[in-house]
């Protein structure tokens, strides 16, 4: 009897723990959802908006900006996060040897790109390459190119230099979250491994990479979606440009809203778009994470 | 355990507390004494310029009205237009300004948008003495809403001293067509080294101004978007590209360095609205070395005029506005009354009058020591006088866009039709509903 | 033994070339604020004397003090109340374990799919009608519940032994009273790295503070460093030295406490 009012009050106590936390998310952040989705069925500028129903999601796919974006978007996905993985779990792997010498510096110095704003770092990389930059100065001086290029105002090297910014501010990230997920990893195993003469990358691809399934699925989830969700560089370093070659879909969210004449229906259709997206591949992310 | 929740509650109220006590404070509700100090908040761009005059303006009236404060908070334009839209979608008004300087390109979209945003002017300001298609532009539905302010007349701004080095005089820039301009820039740069001209990469803003020197837009007289068949526009687009392959036209990556090419040294010329005469000043190393002519034509199209109008912006007084009998009484009597204002502001930004009255004053004809004592401003009201008047539209950023990216896309190769017909497309989606 | 000592070597380069790349952009941010941006612009890789020149030009060109307190404010108070709840969700989730809560917690994960873009208008609204614009509580409210910082802590809690809360229960503790006087002391490492992370996504806030923020008093060090760039012309001198000052605070903090974040960060991935 007195058991179970114990286990009620400790039951009480349980949700009274989580209520708090889980009561500023539904408020801020599910009802805005809501609030959007409503948005997104209706249209019209300004605050002149009428009920549509799903016509906005239909215009999606004739919209060639949004379709470029999309595009943009994935290609930063299917090329920047592998790189930025692997170089994070290469990292993560060296900097676990007990035989490394400085080790702490270098974990220091790779994370450090960590701790600058996702602003500062735009900054730094659209000063780097301009054409009077860091960038073209040496590569003049190394006699690689003749004369400055102009980096950003070309579609390719444009969108190049945007992977280049993320990768350098986010793969530290990453390498801390794979070397203590390598710590986890009993020493035992690569020795009994390296006995039977595997070679160091042998071991890194058939025990490091398979043992850490887990973290490295946690990571590769984070990184898709802040890959698609991605903002703070692209509209600092190109804003978007040269014509729509770098754009994100957030971006074209904001111009959406802020820089041509509001829609702000549309704009919560494309905003469901990309929640779509990251719902899915997040899916088949964790399919294929628990298959293998 | 009572006394660990007891902890807890206050540690959460002293955070909230420091919260909320940060926050700002009620301002106090507006007075009826007419004396009482009153500030007036302006949002606007440009130190060099806009923010100028308008500090200008208040000087004046203060000498007049010394309890009125007239405050510049100095807002980029992208930033104001984002400001604007999101207050005002959320319906969250208190904390806009009591006055803000409009884009002439942009008043008719926001005012169409969000009509009960901007007070209707008619009848509180005489703006029979403005040049008349400043206040269409600032006209919707037969309702005024914008003071105009600086004229966007376009000038070929030279250096003098670099083409003469190139044997060439200002007289050669006069009245040419931009086939013309392109060839003396292939002059310029052989004998002197120097580019000719610089804009900012991906930006239409020569198309822009090639199109209003033909007096058409993107848009034809009803509204529908007039991009893929538009044969000035293609012109514009090819002589552009043509101006950048050639070398004439040097392109930079953003609008300071843009500016940077004027103040270095690493153009001899640039054409714009003759608001950049201040940013053109700032360089005190190049003083009496420039100098104005007009702007140069099409050779193939009958409606191209060697004149032009870039930018070029409005005052607006917003209806949130706790002070707005004061707000239009200050614009009124400074920015629409005041002869003294614009002699004061002409000399140092170049800020030319749209207000007739003032373009009459003698400061208009002083030869100017920048430019080798050329009376500039003479000369560029005779321009703006010769502008072809042109129907911005709302959809002009929506179209400009469409055009930077055809413009990008025909510099990377792609073939003009087929970039216009794709910026048609883009526009009419966004066109629809 | 020859092998080895060639890709022990070849480690160290990589490593060292890593490294470089890593830190370049900070040895120029901090060159960079010691020159005139003329230089700057012309490439100058060294040390100039123009620091305190660049110094004055910046604090009589913005409102410096302003905005670094802002932020340092804002991200303060931001950390403490985003520990305080997420710590006392993720103990609860996991402590309290039951089909409920997990149902819950997978819920709540569903937020982080969400894009900010999706969420700005409608946030927007609601804190103007509950006229939080231009407040403390605006800028922080949104990011104080995160569904990564309560998933953090719930995966670090499952070390915390399920027998001691039982032991403390016994001992006459409350729920609370073990929450804050024997989990917070353990699970030190955790809070310290949650706080570092917290703190540095605080700082670092862009989108939301550009927004929310109303007027030049409550401007954040982000946005003072875009302001800077969107006049007509750029001083690069006191711009890098607006992203220097900037970047320090995060820098320090992780300087110091970088041992105890990679301890926290393990114990949540064990």
């Amino acid at each position: 009897m007195a058991n179970s009012t114990l286990t009620k009050k400790i039951n009480l106590y349980g949700w009274l723990f989580v209520i708090p936390a889980a009561l500023f998310i539904f408020v801020l952040n599910f009802y805005p959802m809501i609030s959007a989705f409503m948005l997104s069925l209706q249209s019209g500028r300004g605050n002149n908006l009428k009920f549509a129903g799903l016509k906005n999601y239909a215009r999606l796919f004739q919209d060639e900006m949004f379709l470029t974006s999309v595009g943009n978007v994935l290609t930063y996905l299917a090329i920047q996060v592998p790189i930025m993985l692997l170089l994070a779990l290469v990292l993560a792997s060296m900097l676990n040897d007990p035989k490394l010498r400085f080790k702490g510096l270098f974990r220091t110095f790779i994370f450090l790109p960590c701790a600058t704003s996702l602003v500062s770092a735009a900054l730094i990389f659209k000063t780097f390459f301009s054409i009077d930059g860091i960038a073209n100065i040496s590569l003049m001086a190394l006699h690689i190119i003749s004369e400055p290029k102009s980096w950003l105002t070309d579609p390719f090297w444009a969108k190049a230099i945007i992977i280049l910014t993320i990768t350098w501010r986010w793969t530290g990230y990453n390498t801390v979250f794979y070397l203590a997920g390598l710590q986890t990893i009993d020493r035992s195993i690569y020795e009994a491994a390296r006995i039977d003469g595997a070679s160091a990358s042998r071991q890194f691809f058939h025990i490091t990479i398979p043992l850490l399934k887990p973290v490295i699925l946690l990571t590769t989830i984070m990184s898709t979606n802040g890959t698609l969700q991605l903002f703070d560089e692209v509209k600092n370093i190109t804003n978007g440009g040269p014509g729509i070659a770098t754009l994100s879909i957030s971006q074209y969210i904001y111009n959406l809203s802020f820089m041509y004449n509001p829609q702000f229906g549309y704009a919560a259709a494309v905003s469901y778009a990309i929640l779509v997206m990251v719902a899915i591949l997040s899916l088949i992310q964790m399919k294929v994470g628990n298959r293998k | 355990m009572k006394k660990t929740i007891c902890v807890a509650m206050v540690l959460l109220l002293l955070t909230s507390s420091l919260v909320f006590a940060a926050g700002k404070a009620e301002t106090a509700p507006a007075v009826t004494d007419p004396n009482a100090p009153v500030t007036l908040t302006v949002w606007c761009w440009d130190p060099m310029f806009n923010i100028y005059a308008m500090n200008e303006a208040g000087k004046i009236y203060k000498a007049d009205h010394p309890n009125v404060t007239v405050e510049v908070v100095e807002t980029p334009w992208a930033d104001l237009q984002q400001k604007l839209i999101t207050s005002l979608s959320a319906n969250a008004t208190s904390n806009l300004p009591d006055i803000i300087l409009m884009q002439d390109n942009a008043i008719q979209k926001n005012v169409v948008n969000y009509p009960e945003a901007y007070v209707a002017l008619n009848g509180k300001i005489d703006l029979s003495q403005f040049a008349q298609f400043k206040v269409d532009v600032g006209t919707v539905d037969g309702k005024n809403y914008g003071v105009p302010f600086d004229n966007g007349a376009t000038g070929t701004f030279l250096r003098s001293d670099i083409i003469e080095k190139a044997g060439l005089k200002v007289s050669d820039f006069t009245d040419i067509t931009w086939e013309r301009f392109i060839e003396l820039g292939k002059i310029v740069k052989q004998k002197t080294g120097v580019a000719m001209i610089s804009t900012v990469a991906n930006e239409p803003d020569f198309p822009m101004l090639m199109l209003q020197s033909a007096g058409t837009w993107m848009f034809d007289e009803n509204g529908k978007a007039y991009i893929k068949d538009n044969t000035v526009l293609k012109e514009a687009l090819k002589i552009t590209k043509e101006m950048v392959e050639s070398g004439v036209c040097v392109l930079v990556q953003d609008w300071n360095a843009y500016i940077a090419t004027l103040n270095n040294g690493t153009v001899a010329s640039t054409i714009n609205g003759c608001w950049i005469v201040g940013s053109i000043s700032a360089e005190p190393s190049q003083s009496g070395k420039w100098a104005v002519t007009n702007t140069p034509r099409f050779a193939n199209i009958a409606s191209s005029v060697n004149y032009s109008s870039q930018g070029g912006s409005g005052w607006m007084v917003m209806a949130n506005s706790k002070h707005p009998d004061v707000a239009i009484d200050f614009l009124a009597k400074t920015f629409g009354g005041s002869v003294e204002l614009y002699e004061t502001i002409l000399p140092t930004s170049g800020a030319i009058a749209t207000w007739l009255p003032a373009a009459k004053s003698p400061v208009y004809s002083k030869p100017i020591e920048y430019f080798g004592g050329q009376k500039i401003y003479e000369d560029l009201v005779g321009y703006a006088g010769k502008v072809p008047n042109v129907k911005y539209g709302i959809y002009n950023y929506e179209a400009r866009d469409a055009i930077a990216r055809a413009l990008s896309e025909v510099m990377q190769g792609a073939n003009i039709d087929s970039a216009l017909a794709t910026a048609q497309k883009n526009v009419e989606f966004l066109m629809s509903e | 033994m020859k092998q080895r000592t060639v890709s022990s070597i070849g480690k160290y380069v990589f490593l060292s070339i890593v490294c470089l790349f890593s830190v370049f952009p900070f040895y120029f941010i901090i060159v960079a604020s010691t020159n005139l941006s003329v230089d700057i612009i012309k490439g100058r890789m060294f040390f100039g004397n123009h620091l305190f020149e660049n110094i004055k030009t910046l604090v009589s060109t913005v409102k410096l003090g302003n905005a670094f307190w802002n932020s340092l404010r804002n991200s303060i108070v931001g950390t403490i109340a985003s520990l305080f709840v997420c710590s006392l969700a993720g103990y609860g989730f996991q402590i309290y374990r039951d089909k409920g809560k997990n149902t819950l917690m997978g819920l709540l994960l569903l937020s982080m799919m969400v894009p900010f873009a999706a969420i700005m208008v409608p946030l927007f609204r609601m804190f103007s009608q509950a006229r939080l614009l231009d407040t403390t509580a605006g800028f922080i409210l949104p990011t104080i519940s995160t569904a990564f910082l309560i998933f953090f802590f719930r995966q670090s809690s499952e070390s915390f032994p399920l027998e001691t809360v039982h032991a403390a229960r016994v001992d006459g503790l409350g729920e609370f009273g073990i929450f804050f006087r024997i989990y917070v002391p353990i699970m030190a490492p955790t809070f310290a790295a949650a706080a570092i992370v917290t703190f540095m996504a605080a700082w670092n806030n862009y989108l939301w503070p550009l927004i929310i923020m109303q007027s030049q008093e409550s401007q954040t060090m982000p946005l003072l460093i875009t302001g800077l760039t969107a006049g007509y012309t750029t001083d690069y001198g006191i711009l890098m030295l607006s992203v220097t000052i900037t970047t320090l605070p995060t820098l320090i903090l992780f300087f110091t406490q970088q041992k105890r974040f990679v301890e926290g960060v393990l114990g949540s991935v064990k």
